[in-house]
């Protein structure tokens, strides 16, 4: 296994277990959060940078480690980098209007929905990306 | 344009000049293995730069490496 692949799957485990890490943290809190501002709101908020921030700064480290790769292994970035984007935009138009069409127009949501929707659609596309890049070298590895 | 192929004797140069390995192969023109072995089974074309520094460590012309099937 090289190491683009390895990289691939460590991102993948990481981001699974940061992403469910997240949204149980974010569940107990939630139930916590009173309306308006509050200290609790304060302190939630800065957990969750607490969280975002080493995450950008790993995918960040990872973005100039990849310049390591080599053209075959960019060119397969490149293709999963394009394949999630699209994933995301899918994820994000089915998170906006699934829940559009379920309870009409006139409905309300909830605030406490829009971190959820942010965590859950950055962590899909970074899934779909390690995925895609996992698949497209076990496919060249099947066929070589 | 329906039936376009890149095939390639990398793996017959390999064992021509002195039976190098793949990786070894991979260590001379900067890349790694997996990109190799995808060259040599035509699942991936290499760049032009890629190709000619192949060719180039064979000591052949990038003609005798690869070849356009139409």
């Amino acid at each position: 296994m090289s190491k683009f692949q390895k990289s691939a799957w460590f991102n993948l485990g990481f981001l699974t277990i940061g992403s469910l890490f997240a949204l149980l943290c974010f569940y107990w809190a939630a139930g916590r959060i009173e309306e308006g501002f509050n200290y609790i709101n304060v302190i939630l908020f800065l957990l969750m940078l607490c969280f975002i921030v080493p995450v950008v700064y790993i995918i960040g480290q990872k973005k100039s480690y990849e310049a390591c790769f080599d053209e075959r292994e960019k060119m397969i970035n490149q293709r999963a980098t394009s394949f999630s984007l699209w994933s995301l935009l899918i994820v994000l138009y089915l998170t906006c209007f699934v829940p559009f069409v379920a309870f009409g127009g006139g409905n309300i949501i909830k605030v406490v929905y829009l971190p959820v929707i942010f965590i859950f659609t950055v962590l899909t596309a970074q899934l779909i990306k390690s995925i895609a890049i996992i698949v497209q070298c076990t496919l060249e590895e099947k066929n070589g | 344009m329906g039936s376009e192929h890149l095939s390639n004797d990398v793996r017959r140069l390999r064992f021509e000049n002195g039976q190098i390995t793949q990786q070894q192969l991979a260590d001379r023109v900067g890349v790694t293995r997996q990109t190799i072995i995808a060259i040599e089974a035509g699942n991936y074309a290499p760049s032009l730069p890629l190709a000619f520094r192949i060719a180039r460590t064979f000591g052949v012309p990038i003609e005798e490496v690869f070849r356009y099937d139409e």
